[in-house]
């Protein structure tokens, strides 16, 4: 007989090491089940196709929530943390602080099947022309391509921030380009079919209306669980809200104020929330030392302080937003964690009869940030209430964005900020004496002392000792008014079992895309 | 009539280059594209290197003089924001408007101008109060608020039809109506007006004596001779209902060119602006030409000569 014997035992086992690769393979295939159904995102600002191309990135975070799709990074902010290996499995600096070296994943393909090497990496970095352009040519040497899987950056001086920018969206430079089809098809049409090393291909765009992204199998993070996102441009705010109840879409980004409500009201649906990069706070727009001006006095400045209501403008708008004690969010490299101050109008009154102001006085203009003009009237109610009377100016973004650069503001500003950094990047910008958005009288030479100081010391503790004493100063001086972060709810349909939002530390919109699941 | 066309040709080409200058000029004067592309946190040389990328740089004649060399080679130039030629994207959302526009203008002139007839016929009696309040009504009620609650109640209470978006004939139904309220309140009253002169006219009480029926005397006597303020309003509504639907086209996610006029404006996309004005300008001129003609055939007295 056939299976009998020493014969069964041989053809037995044959037979297992025949079909065990098999069936393991098919076991290990069922665990990563194929990728199924569709998510719809209503989206509330129009994509244009410069997002497309990681090498434009501007300074702002609005672009990545296509990018997380379809584009990676060597380092980028993930749910393990702001500086997190990608497409680079290792990163490290010398002990000079004069080289980063980039040890890169092997075996990656783009969506295109193009191994990914370091040869797109320089390619990438070569051609980059986005926000951070001005400043990597100051700071960075050369580019040495040591092998196709190691990569140095060789800067001309220490630069403490150099990851910062290279691994966050501070600059984007850090996201990769396939060489070869950008030199094959040009920049041009690159802008409008990219390939690139996310877990998404972007398989249509219909400007102005919506794009189709299909999962990427091949990812190397793990194989997405939805086969197609849709992303829809809906700006009118009323309109996503109206898709998302009657199921149109899955999810809706910025869903502040009453529509929040609506979201809570409906049983399919369900209230998540963003993490949130921005910071609110009221600028004096250089007044501190001018002494014609009551926000001279530091009490004037105490007591604006004390007058808003920060959380009731907070729970009218989404309930989430931290309240801030400084102006650089918590989760930022170098952050100083300060109280916020307690509202508290009676204070707010006694530092103004002190400070010589006891009927109060006009502050000019109040401008906000377009286009919250609602926060900026209860802001304008709130200083009202303690006798600093001011008008709401209200500017389109375009003339407020120059109105501010030329520093022609006047009166209050309810500024904000959303770029990502650190507690220096972020200083820098807007209160050391020369930064961009530093209004002339709003220099202090404390901080302007600290800023440059910090800025040599290659010592991470004294570093941070630097820039916590820097922000101090800010605090005890009340040299800006710290209002609170910026967090919006979004509203999710429940049939999403992980809608990726609030993954990614201060993101606000959905990521990783990957990480999205259908119940 | 020919020398009548190549003499209104003439003013076409007159008044497009004086379009041209004003919107090129206007729209520099309301704000830097650079700095709304690089971004609020941008350094000065990335905004510059903007600058420079989209020839921002050069002074405001050159800047018109390349503008103006492209028109003639029908190159209206690449968008700032979708960096694809602007007369592309142009087109790309010109079928869009035209079909919410052709529907919106049936809608009203379906509407509005039997109201019209009968409110001038039945003047002060049930259907001229009854036009009245549709007017009233049409003139009054802002369209994104009644496009809103055209939503509220057909797509989300009754679920009937989709909230927003292009697609089959479900999709152009709510943003047709809503887009076509103010015109249809002005096209009735404008007929209601013009019906109400001619019927007071003697060509009318000669038709009535002479014993025709008094269906034939409204429609084809009075109604006839009413229609050419209308036709002139709503050729213009056409255009206008093309070209700036921003409204209406936001609520219903509508991808028509008035959403990518809105869109342009915002982001100081200057070719994209100057194309959208610019055919807008073309439309009006070939449609107020195309009026002018309609008359003849609808008026015998009226001819044209040079």
């Amino acid at each position: 007989m056939l299976f009998r014997g020493r014969g069964y035992t041989k053809v037995l086992c044959i037979l297992l090491l025949f079909f065990a690769p098999i069936s393991l393979l098919g076991l290990s295939r069922l665990a990563q089940a194929e990728p199924k159904g569709t998510v719809t995102i209503a989206i509330h600002v129009g994509i244009t196709p410069s997002w497309f191309d990681p090498r434009e990135n501007p300074g702002w975070i609005t672009p990545y929530m296509f990018q997380y799709a379809v584009h990676d990074a060597l380092v980028k902010p993930m749910p393990a943390g702001m500086l997190t290996p990608s497409l680079a499995e290792s990163y490290k600096v010398s002990a000079d602080n004069l080289t980063w070296e980039f040890k890169l994943r092997e075996g990656l393909k783009f969506h295109n099947g193009e191994p990914f090497t370091a040869d797109d990496v320089k390619y990438t970095f070569d051609t980059y022309k986005g926000a951070g352009k001005a400043l990597y040519d100051k700071n960075v040497k050369k580019v040495e391509i040591v092998s196709d899987y190691l990569i140095r950056f060789h800067l001309n001086a220490p630069w403490p921030d150099f990851i910062t920018f290279y691994g966050t969206g501070a600059t984007g430079a850090g996201w990769i380009v396939p060489k070869d089809y950008v030199e094959k098809v040009g920049t041009d049409k690159f802008k409008n079919a990219p390939v690139g090393l996310g877990p998404y291909k972007l398989v249509e765009y219909k400007p102005g209306v919506e794009l189709v992204l299909e999962a990427f199998e091949g990812y190397w993070r793990k194989p997405p669980k939805v086969k197609t996102i849709v992303m829809k441009e809906v700006p009118e705010d009323s309109t996503r809200q109206a898709m998302l109840k009657k199921g149109e879409v899955d999810i809706a980004y910025n869903m502040s104020g009453p529509l929040k409500k609506a979201v809570e009201g409906d049983p399919n649906l369900r209230v998540e929330y963003s993490g949130g990069v921005g910071v609110w706070w009221i600028d004096f727009l250089g007044a501190q030392t001018n002494p014609k001006s009551p926000f001279s006095d530091k009490r004037v400045r105490q007591a604006v302080k004390h007058a808003i209501d920060w959380k009731a403008i907070d729970e009218a708008e989404g309930g989430r937003s931290p309240l801030m004690g400084g102006v650089v969010p918590e989760a930022f490299e170098f952050a100083l964690k300060a109280e916020p101050a307690a509202y508290d109008p009676a204070k707010a009154k006694k530092l103004l009869a002190e400070a010589g102001y006891p009927n109060g006085f006009d502050a000019g203009d109040l401008t906000p940030a377009p286009k919250y003009f609602s926060m900026g009237e209860a802001v304008v109610n709130y200083l009202g209430a303690v006798g600093i009377k001011s008008r709401l100016q209200t500017m389109e973004r375009a003339a407020f964005l120059s109105a501010w650069k030329d520093k022609k503001l006047t009166g209050l500003c309810m500024c904000n900020a959303g770029a990502l950094g650190n507690a220096a990047t972020r200083i820098e910008t807007y209160w050391y004496s020369k930064g961009m958005y530093s209004f002339p009288g709003a220099g202090h030479p404390k901080i302007d002392e600290l800023f440059e100081k910090q800025g040599k010391e290659t010592n991470y503790e004294k570093r941070k000792a630097l820039l916590h004493e820097l922000q101090k100063v800010m605090v005890d001086e009340a040299w800006n008014v710290p209002g609170m972060g910026w967090v919006w709810p979004v509203g999710v349909n429940k049939k999403l079992k992980v809608s990726g939002m609030g993954l990614i530390p201060l993101f606000y919109y959905t990521g990783p895309f990957e990480d999205i699941e259908l119940k | 009539m020919q020398r009548y066309l190549i003499k209104r040709l003439l003013y076409a080409v007159v008044s497009l280059f004086l379009l041209s200058l004003t919107i090129f000029l206007l729209v520099r004067i309301t704000g830097d594209p650079a700095l709304l592309i690089a971004g609020p946190e941008a350094g000065e040389a990335d905004i510059k290197a903007i600058r420079v990328q989209f020839g921002l740089d050069r002074p405001v004649h050159e800047q018109y003089a390349v503008f103006l060399k492209k028109i003639v080679r029908g190159d209206m130039g690449t968008s700032f924001a979708f960096r694809m030629p602007a007369f592309k994207l142009y087109l790309q959302r010109l079928p869009a408007s035209m079909e919410l526009a052709l529907a919106s203008m049936a809608l009203s002139l379906i509407i509005g101008l039997p109201i019209g007839i009968l409110a001038a016929v039945k003047v002060d009696r049930g259907w001229d109060r009854f036009g009245k309040i549709v007017a009233l009504l049409g003139m009054s009620m802002p369209g994104f608020w009644l496009g809103l609650l055209l939503i509220i109640l057909f797509s989300i209470t009754l679920k009937w039809l989709p909230t927003s978006g292009r697609g089959g004939i479900e999709h152009i139904i709510m943003p047709a109506i809503a887009l076509s309220g103010y015109f249809t309140a002005a096209h009735m009253r404008l007929t209601r007006s013009a019906m109400l002169e001619v019927l007071g006219a003697e060509y009318i009480k000669l038709a009535r004596i002479k014993g025709l029926p008094e269906s034939k005397v409204i429609l084809k006597h009075a109604f006839k001779n009413a229609l050419i303020p209308v036709v002139t309003l709503a050729g213009i509504n056409f255009v206008l209902m093309i070209n700036v639907a921003v409204v209406i086209e936001s609520i219903f996610s509508w991808p028509g060119v008035g959403q990518l006029f809105y869109q342009a404006i915002e982001m100081r996309d200057f070719p994209l602006v100057q194309t959208v004005v610019i055919f807008g300008g073309i439309m009006f001129i070939f449609v107020n030409l195309m009026v002018d003609i309609l008359y003849a055939y609808i008026d015998p007295r009226v001819r044209y000569s040079a």
